[in-house]
């Protein structure tokens, strides 16, 4: 377990910027910070050892250890504005599709401490106002659009409870149910209006509601079900309704944060923990896929109990990042009540100043896209088949253990939501206990078994063993600036599993590679994912699963546009950017047990690619070593393919030649499943080494395997591997324009 | 139900039945627990490692490439993990011959080595 988990404001910052630092105990009394760049993460004894070293910056003394916690679930609120306390008759109504009930009740639209709409714990819909509760009689369905509404009359002084499941046939009249109590007329003494959620005891929202709600509304007037239902239907009509005191009109304002009233009074609000906007909502059926051109099909918010954007402690303390420090790699390192053993560690990057070049040609893209799609994952705990893909049993570290303990961290996009809906959200504002050095995880491989973060720390402990100077630059920089950040270097090198990219990132990589930059894509599975930023809400990302690809979920029917930016989501391969065109090998096939070496091919003779095999002496095959499944091939291959983009005069130096039977073809490929696409049987399950020149007079040099970095580590980076890798950088690095092959030679 | 619109995910539920057939499997998994396997090991492995949560042993790791304890994974999630009480492994390929050994008792009522002793000696 982890006595102690903090996160830090930002996962880049410059030199003279500043960082801050929050912490929550889990156990621990006090703690101490240092600040160590981190250079090797890897524990494993057959490996080069751990290495970090301590940045001489005093982050103040001991400090306590403050239980902060974990409060998920999202909901909008609303501020009242002073303008609900007239209320006297009135209509409160929303439509749902709740897709949760397990016996707990929730709040679907509540104006806390007057009057609420949920369902209890027996999945009947319920009502309380005035010191009444009403309960409908009959349960309801999840996965079923329901109206509910509640009204009262001065006049009658009675409450009416009205619940219909829209879900009927739709040629039958609907038979709404009704629930009738006498109640006395009270001031509304409410000052804001909660959605998906009430307002607690401690001030926090809970109830949390799982599952869509469309259109919730509140009227100054008895509204007969039937009215309101045609007038729920029709945002116009609903718009210019002289009772309307509010409606929310979810599709509006789509890509931030904000949610619109359509009535006169503007009453807007604001969501809260980041639930799933741009989903088909109640009248959709299919009319249109994409909400950018019928965004009132998709006025519903699909909200989780589970949902988690911002855990928003309060900051512990801020310190300033050194001028002279150099870009890398870098964690806080928080020791709670002495214990090193037991070490926290706020991994970020120091990137180069933001006007100015280091004079470094070199650059590390750190991949946090990638690290925040995997943020916390689950994979060998909630997924079974994780121990048949690894081919051995899970191993659960410290801080799996934590965060079995504490789902309320928030998920990764690996995970289903508790309703099974795939979270579409992951973010930075939170802790992230496997963005760590030292820690194992699930998919590594039979040896060292570590991944993403850990997995890259091969590659850093690499520059820093051949004496390479770097600098460090994020995929958030990348996002932001472009290609004017790329164009301070020679080479940016990729880390072990790049499979995250935003279009800006994409094409300002394309860009650079175009324009004579070097590439070294040292990993496997890179560049399949699109993902998109927020510009409204800092640090979170969303990756919707369309179509393709190996996923844990699929976002749901008439849901693959992404919500952040309207992008259709899924494989860059399905968007015009495939891999095999900026890096000429895209992903082919995955397993997690033991890794192959490569087995040089023809072209590895050919003189463009002599530089690559300078000083390496090997017959036919390299890599038959490492630390991540015993070989340089494997985890995640790529493979080169001229239908995928692979450019024709690509060299394919070296491919494995087997694999084991966990190995199994992509989806996207196994357009008909027969039992011969396997490791042992399917030649195109492979990991092709590529490398290619640019007509800009770049290069890219491409490994097609995640294990790659896992040889390179080997006998302390003294190997083929590591040799081969360094001859490619040392040329990458060279601004002496590479040159494209003549016609006569492409192919070959 | 799967609610229209949302995506449930499926995992495949096992109809294979290990039983005396797959000893030769077994001999085969006890030699080589990791690494390259017979379709008839793969196909006993995916039972024993697949869907059924009842089975599913994990490895906690105590010290990190070099001590771990026994625990049970529970099916739902943020429940408690059960630590199998006087288990500790040292070395990663002991465990998984542990493991199967225990799943194979657990899904047939047999002991594996006994049943394994019998098959070759008739007895």
């Amino acid at each position: 377990m982890l006595p102690i988990v903090a996160y830090t404001d930002k996962l880049t910052v410059a030199p003279g910027e500043s960082l801050t630092v929050m912490a929550g105990s889990f156990g621990a009394r006090e703690y101490r910070a240092d600040l160590r760049r981190i250079i090797q993460g890897d524990t494993n004894p057959d490996g080069p050892g751990y290495r970090d070293e301590v940045v001489q910056l005093d982050l103040g003394g001991v400090r306590p250890a403050v239980r902060k916690g974990f409060h998920p679930g999202s909901c909008v609120i609303v501020p009242g504005r002073g303008m609900l306390a007239g209320l006297k008759d009135f209509t409160l109504a929303a439509v749902m599709q709740p897709t949760l009930l397990d016996g707990r009740e929730r709040s679907v639209i509540a104006l806390p401490g007057f009057a609420r709409i949920g369902i209890d714990e027996n999945d009947r819909v319920f009502a309380e106002a005035m010191g009444q509760r009403l309960v409908a009689r009959s349960r309801i369905v999840a996965g079923h659009w329901h109206i509910v509404s509640l009204s009262f009359s001065t006049k009658e002084q009675h409450l009416i409870l009205t619940v219909s499941n829209e879900d009927d046939a739709a040629s039958e009249d609907l038979l709404p149910e009704n629930v009738v109590a006498h109640a006395e007329v009270a001031v509304c003494s409410a000052d804001e209006i909660l959605i998906a959620a009430t307002r607690g005891d401690d001030g926090r929202p809970t109830g949390f509601f799982d599952g869509k709600i469309d259109r919730p509304a509140l009227f100054e007037a008895v509204m007969p079900h039937d009215v309101l239902r045609r007038l729920l239907a029709d945002f116009t009509r609903l718009s210019r309704m002289r009772h309307l005191r509010a409606a929310w009109d979810f599709s509006r304002s789509m890509t931030t944060q904000t949610i619109c009233d359509i009535s006169p009074f503007q009453l807007h609000g604001k969501i809260h923990n980041a639930p799933a906007r741009a989903m088909t909502g109640w009248i959709w059926r299919g009319q249109e896929l994409d909400w950018k051109k019928r965004p009132d099909l998709y006025s519903a918010i699909h909200f989780h109990s589970t949902d988690v954007y911002d855990v928003a402690w309060e900051p512990d303390f801020t310190f300033v990042l050194p001028q002279d420090l150099k870009s890398g790699v870098y964690a806080v390192r928080l020791v709670p009540d002495g214990d090193e053993e037991a070490s926290y560690y706020c991994v970020f990057a120091l990137r180069p100043p933001r006007e100015r070049p280091t004079g470094n040609t070199v650059a590390f893209l750190f991949p946090t896209c990638s690290y925040l799609a995997y943020a916390n994952h689950r994979l060998g705990m909630d997924v079974p088949g994780t121990e048949i893909g690894m081919g051995r049993a899970v191993e659960l570290d410290r801080h799996h253990m934590f965060l079995q303990t504490n789902p309320g961290i928030g998920f990764s996009v690996y995970e289903t939501h508790d309703d099974g809906s795939g979270v579409f959200h992951t973010s930075r504002l939170r802790p992230i206990v496997d963005l760590q050095p030292k820690v194992k995880s699930f998919l590594g491989g039979f040896g060292s078994n570590v991944w993403q973060f850990n997995a890259d720390t091969h590659i850093l402990g690499w520059l820093d063993a051949i004496g390479q100077e770097y600098d460090v630059i994020t995929d958030e920089d990348l996002h932001a600036e472009g290609l004017q950040l790329l164009s301070r270097y020679n080479v940016i090198i990729t880390g072990t599993h790049p499979e995250y990219h935003t279009h800006n990132m994409i094409a300002a990589l394309q860009g650079f590679t175009d324009r004579g930059g070097r590439l070294m894509y040292l990993g496997g599975n890179g560049f399949y994912w699109v993902v998109s930023f927020n510009e409204d809400m800092p640090g979170i990302m969303e990756c919707r699963r369309s179509e393709a690809g190996i996923r844990p979920w699929e976002p749901g029917h008439g849901q693959f546009y992404h919500a952040f930016t309207g992008e259709y989501g899924g494989l860059w391969r399905r968007n015009g950017r495939p891999p095999n065109h900026l890096c000429g090998v895209g992903m082919t096939s995955q397993g997690f047990d033991i890794c192959e070496p490569y087995y040089l091919m023809p072209a590895a003779n050919n003189d463009r690619a002599a530089f690559i095999f300078e000083g390496v002496s090997t017959s036919d095959k390299i890599g038959d070593f490492g630390l991540a499944g015993g070989g340089a091939a494997g985890l995640e291959v790529d493979r080169a393919d001229a239908s995928q983009g692979t450019p024709a005069h690509a060299l394919v130096l070296a491919s494995s030649t087997r694999h084991t039977d966990i190995y199994l073809m992509t989806p996207e490929d196994l357009l008909d499943p027969t039992p011969d696409w396997s490791g042992t049987q399917a030649e195109i399950i492979r990991a092709d080494l590529t490398f290619f020149e640019t007509p800009g007079g770049g290069a890219v040099f491409s490994t097609g395997s995640i294990a790659w970095a896992g040889s390179m580590a080997w006998n302390r980076y003294d190997n083929e591997i590591a040799q081969i890798t360094s001859n490619v950088l040392r040329r990458f690095n060279d601004p002496q324009a590479f040159t494209m092959p003549e016609a006569s030679e492409k192919g070959r | 139900m799967a609610p229209p619109g949302n995506s449930l995910r499926v995992f495949p539920m096992s109809r294979y039945r290990i039983d005396a057939s797959d000893l030769q499997f077994a001999s085969e998994f006890l030699a080589n627990p990791v690494g390259y396997h017979s379709p008839g090991l793969q196909r006993v492995l995916n039972r024993m490692r697949g869907a059924a949560w009842a089975y599913k042993y994990v490895l906690v790791i105590e010290e990190r490439h070099a001590r771990w304890r026994l625990g049970k994974m529970p099916a739902k999630r943020g429940s408690a993990i059960e630590i199998v009480e006087g288990v500790v492994y040292t070395d990663l390929i002991e465990a998984e011959r542990d493991i199967f050994r225990r799943r194979w008792r657990d899904l047939t009522g047999q002991d594996i080595d006994h049943a394994l002793f019998k098959a070759q000696t008739g007895n």
